[in-house]
């Protein structure tokens, strides 16, 4: 029985610094997109004022206004000071314009809103009884409503990168689908050649492609168009499509369309009412890829766009010139990187089963 | 060549799948033990687990005499033949049998001899240049097992090595292993879930189910004198027939009464079902034991519901109270869907089962 | 003129034949002209000047600039480290994790978060962590590791610790994808090859590189090719934590050339530059292939 036990502690050992790598790991890759998440929902207080900078964003503010010959004091709480500090214009009166502009600085500064009715009751408790403490909830969302509304033509934006997502799946998902459907079912010269495509359109920069693509588009009146840049895209994702569709096609059995063939279908037929539906989640899964890919891009969209920048561009220019803080950077960020997340979640399936499948 | 000894050994998998519950099994020199049951069984976890390629959760494996429980497999002087045969397709078949020769830094002349020789044996001398992929699934199997003889293991484990292989083939290779068996006198351990590749190539069967033996026998044993319902219906083609009867046991008579017939046994021979006069017990009878009389000595009549014919012989079914019963009768017999045939049992044959255990009800005097 | 049987069987029969190159001619006519015409287009403008004249001097330009040579190196360095440290992890991590374990699903399902980011995304990232008052400084002062005082300046370190940093974050980014795509190959190698190494006298470390590594071949080249085309195009990450000009590396200074300094001169050079480095990128590919593929003729004479 000395074994047994022997056993069960070498196999418990093996499993406990089994799962402390995997945990740390996890943590490797989990802290950064958490702190990015964590930043996009912070105030510029939190943000700027605070050091260290809190790890996890504070679902409300605590303020402090205090009155003295001067006039009155408004005061917030910093978490790293434990302390209240004093928060906006150093002294302010009672006066409609005063409080107006107190209300603006509080909403602007710490995210939190406030009536200006609400100040003046805070002021009247003031003068009574000498200091007010309050706390506000803070409107998460903030930063996120900022971006669309500070950055130039961020709703815009979007719209042009929906677009561009759309006529790049519809492009790469017809050609390439035809493509991988002659892969899997057809024996044709040049398969191999097609097969490495989706290496060799990758050798030559995506930039350097987009450069000589400027004059292309010029000549056929697409140039700053999201059609425009769907065609640049698409040659990347036409190679990525074919192997998707070929390995969905591969898993659906010839004998099923043969089958249908026998029952009185033309092969034509027998694609559309069997074929097809079989392998509609396989390529939503592709459709879902080509959207990561051509949504995620920005160096080709850089080089392609000047007044109808894609959603990735703004982002990027934004945090290449420093148009704005941190904060309202990331809350961009997480904007643009949550379709992408939720899409490659929902498909990676398919992703390790199509990557499983290339082999030079 | 060596002992095996099983103690206890037990696997689980999780808190409520056991892989195998409990085993215990002493295993010969030069014996060929055939682990025979339906998938899900624990045939397989039991091989696995003796190549060290499963941890034992509960017990002890010891080979001539030594506990190599947590030796790990490459020191415990096994080979083994796996199922899908696992040969590496990056090798040439040199060098897959060569392998663990080469491991084991035997001087290279002797590992070329010594790859040739196996490779003579299995006939396939001339194809140690091939890569696997170029080789038809029987010629892989034979690299598999050239691999495996090659090392002259102490222990030669094979888990249903001939399930890959067709009908045809599989019956070609049954033969050589057995003669290869014979020459090279290894102990082998051989698992399987088809019962005629068990009883044509074993020694002794171990039959399992649900994670234990349920019997430990030679063919004959198994077959002749199953322990309990599950093997008498596992082993055989066509299975036995069972027959549910009430027992009435009088001094002078025996009387088992079906819904469809009343068989009757002289006592002689069959003392040991007085216990269960008036209960009800369950006959089993092997297709060849069931045999065609004439009307007048039939204990029972039915029309013939299907003949399928073997060469050798045939088998007919008949369709006894929504109950198929299957029978052989020889080539000759003139039986055709349709026809009337009057039935009897070779008495000194039946089986006798208990029908709340399932188990069989021993006879004195059964056929040796 | 009539048609006999024949010969209309015969052109089912070659129209048959065809739907293969039916099916693919979008796909090559696509190419053509979205592929191959502007790369024919991008290399040919290279060699004029502004005023289409054949010449060379856009490459003079570019190989008597010292940047490009910085820029040279930098790229060098950063593939090859980054490449072989990817690769190393990626390779240890798909082993660990191609066993069945409790949560291996919930790991692979935070494994696919850093490839699904997008790069301006891993941008705000960094450049919100790394910078001196950024999470990072902020995570280690609130456990205590550091002080104020002694606070990482993470973005104004020389420029070995520049290449370092970026080496990091390029692993964090695309470790998981590597990982994936050894762990798939892997997968595609059944357990038993393997145990059959075990039952042969292999040792844990001998299965893996007599029996392992050279299954996985296949899919080792696929992923190594993979990462050599893309660590060679490394420039976005490093423009948006450092700005141009600061870590100089091939393609940055495509765009720097192409983009920012808005002259016709300068875009030609950036055009001849990306014809440069997609020279480079092609034969450090089949650079990588051919030393992959003799090392394999190399073993197979020895043994």
């Amino acid at each position: 029985m000395a074994n047994v036990l022997k056993r069960q502690i070498r196999r418990s050992a093996k499993k406990t610094s089994l799962y402390i790598i995997l945990v740390g790991i996890a943590c490797i890759i989990i802290f950064p997109v958490f702190f990015l998440f964590s930043f996009s929902f912070m105030s510029d207080y939190e943000t700027y004022s605070e050091w260290p900078k809190p790890l996890v964003p504070s679902f409300k503010a605590h303020f402090m206004i205090d009155k003295d010959v001067e006039g009155y004091h408004l005061f917030i709480f910093n978490k790293s000071e434990d302390d209240f500090m004093p928060f906006g214009p150093l002294v302010f009166t009672n006066n409609e314009k005063d409080v107006d502009n107190l209300r603006k600085f509080i909403k602007l500064q710490s995210n939190c809103k406030i009536s200006s009715q609400q100040i003046v009751e805070y002021l009247e408790v003031v003068d009574s009884d000498s200091r007010v403490e309050f706390t506000i909830r803070k409107d998460l969302l903030a930063n996120y409503i900022l971006f669309f509304q500070v950055v130039n033509g961020a709703p815009k934006a979007v719209l042009n990168s929906l677009m561009v997502a759309g006529a790049t799946i519809l492009i790469s998902l017809t050609i390439g689908g035809m493509g991988g459907y002659a892969f899997a079912r057809y024996f044709f010269k040049g398969k191999n050649i097609l097969k490495l495509s989706v290496l060799f359109v990758r050798m030559f920069p995506a930039v350097s492609l987009a450069i000589p693509m400027v004059i292309i588009l010029a000549k056929m009146g697409l140039y700053d168009q999201p059609l425009g840049l769907s065609l640049v895209y698409s040659v990347g994702q036409i190679s990525m499509s074919i192997w998707i569709t070929a390995s969905v096609f591969m898993s659906i059995p010839v004998s099923l369309e043969e089958a249908a063939m026998i029952f009185g279908t033309t092969k034509v037929g027998a694609f559309w009412h069997i074929t097809l539906p079989l392998a509609l989640p396989g390529l939503a899964a592709c459709a879902m890829y080509s959207f990561i890919g051509s949504w995620n891009e920005v160096i080709a969209a850089v080089v392609l766009t000047q007044f109808n920048p894609t959603f990735p561009v703004i982002v990027y220019k934004a945090l290449v010139g420093s148009q704005g803080q941190i904060n309202l950077i990331t809350a961009g960020s997480v904007a643009q990187a949550v379709p992408a997340i939720i899409f490659t979640l929902i498909i990676r399936k398919y992703i390790i089963q199509m990557w499983g499948g290339v082999k030079v | 060549m060596a002992t095996l000894e099983l103690v206890d050994l037990a696997k689980r998998f999780s808190k409520k799948v056991w892989g195998v519950k409990k085993m215990d099994l002493e295993v010969n020199e030069k014996e060929f033990i055939v682990l025979l049951g339906p998938s899900g069984c624990g045939k397989t976890t039991t091989m696995r687990m003796i190549a060290g390629l499963e941890e034992v959760t509960r017990g002890t494996i010891l080979l001539d005499g030594n506990d190599i429980t947590d030796i790990p497999s490459r020191n415990r002087g096994i080979s083994m033949v796996f199922q899908n045969y696992a040969i590496w397709p990056h090798m040439s078949v040199y060098e897959n049998i060569a392998f663990s020769l080469k491991l084991k830094k035997m001087p290279a002349a002797e590992i070329k001899q010594r790859v040739q020789e196996t490779a003579d044996m299995v006939k396939i001398g001339e194809l140690l240049k091939r890569l696997p992929g170029q080789l038809s699934g029987g010629q892989q199997q034979r690299v598999a097992l050239a691999r495996a003889l090659a090392v002259r293991p102490r222990l030669f484990l094979m888990d249903e090595p001939l399930s890959n292989l067709d009908a045809k083939l599989r019956v070609i290779m049954r033969t050589e292993l057995k003669a290869i068996h014979q020459k090279t006198e290894a102990t082998s351990i051989f698992v399987t879930h088809d019962q005629s590749e068990a009883m044509s190539m074993a020694d002794r069967i171990v039959i399992m189910k649900d994670g234990v033996i349920v019997q430990i026998g030679t063919p004959d044993d198994v077959y002749f004198r199953s322990a309990n319902m599950f093997v008498a219906g596992f082993i055989g083609t066509p299975p036995s027939n069972f027959f549910t009867v009430k027992c009435i046991y009088n001094n002078d008579k025996i009387a088992l009464e079906h819904s469809q017939f009343t068989l009757d046994l002289d006592p002689k021979g069959f003392e040991e079902l007085k216990e269960y006069n008036g209960k009800e017990i369950v006959i089993g009878a092997r297709p060849e034991d069931l045999l065609v009389v004439p009307d007048s000595e039939a204990v029972f009549t039915e029309e013939i519901l299907v003949v399928e014919p073997q060469g050798s012989h045939q088998v007919v079914a008949l369709n006894l109270s929504e109950t198929i019963v299957k029978m052989i009768v020889s080539a000759e017999a003139k039986v055709k869907p349709g026809d009337n045939i009057g039935l009897n049992f070779n008495r000194k044959r039946l089986h006798f089962f208990n029908k709340e255990t399932e188990d069989r009800i021993h006879l004195k005097n059964e056929v040796e | 003129m009539t048609i006999t049987k024949s010969q209309l069987s015969l052109s089912r029969e070659t129209r048959k034949k065809m739907v293969p190159y039916l099916l693919i001619a979008p796909v090559v006519i696509y190419y053509s002209m979205f592929w191959l015409f502007p790369v024919i287009n991008a290399v040919s403008e290279s060699f004029k000047n502004v005023d289409g004249v054949w010449t060379f001097s856009n490459y003079i330009h570019i190989f008597k600039d010292p940047v490009f040579y910085t820029a040279l190196s930098n790229t060098a360095f950063l593939v090859i480290f980054s490449v072989t440290i990817e690769f190393l992890l990626a390779f240890g991590l798909a082993l660990l994790i191609n066993k069945k374990f409790k949560g291996s699903s919930i790991f692979l399902f935070l494994a696919m978060i850093p490839m699904a980011l997008p790069a301006v995304a891993v941008g705000a990232m960094w450049s919100s962590g790394l910078a001196t008052r950024g999470w990072l400084n902020s995570f280690l002062m609130t456990f205590g590791f550091i002080d104020d005082a002694s606070k990482f300046l993470f973005l104004a370190g020389g420029k070995m610790s520049t290449l370092w940093l970026i080496i990091i974050i390029d692993a964090w980014t695309v470790i998981p994808f590597v990982m994936i795509i050894l762990l798939a190959g892997l997968q595609g190698i059944g357990e038993d090859v393997r145990e059959a190494g075990a039952i042969f006298g292999g040792t844990k470390f001998q299965i893996l590189r007599k029996i392992t590594i050279p299954m996985l071949k296949p899919t080792i080249t696929t992923a190594m090719i993979l990462r050599i085309i893309s660590a060679i195009q490394i420039w976005l990450i490093i423009v948006m934590l450092f700005g141009f000009n600061r870590l100089p590396v091939l393609l940055e200074q495509v765009v720097l050339n192409y983009d920012q300094l808005g002259a016709e001169y300068f875009e030609r050079i950036g055009l001849a530059l990306s014809v440069l480095v997609a020279i480079i990128v092609s034969a450090a590919a089949i650079l990588y292939l051919k030393v992959s593929g003799s090392f394999e003729k190399e073993e197979k004479e020895n043994g």
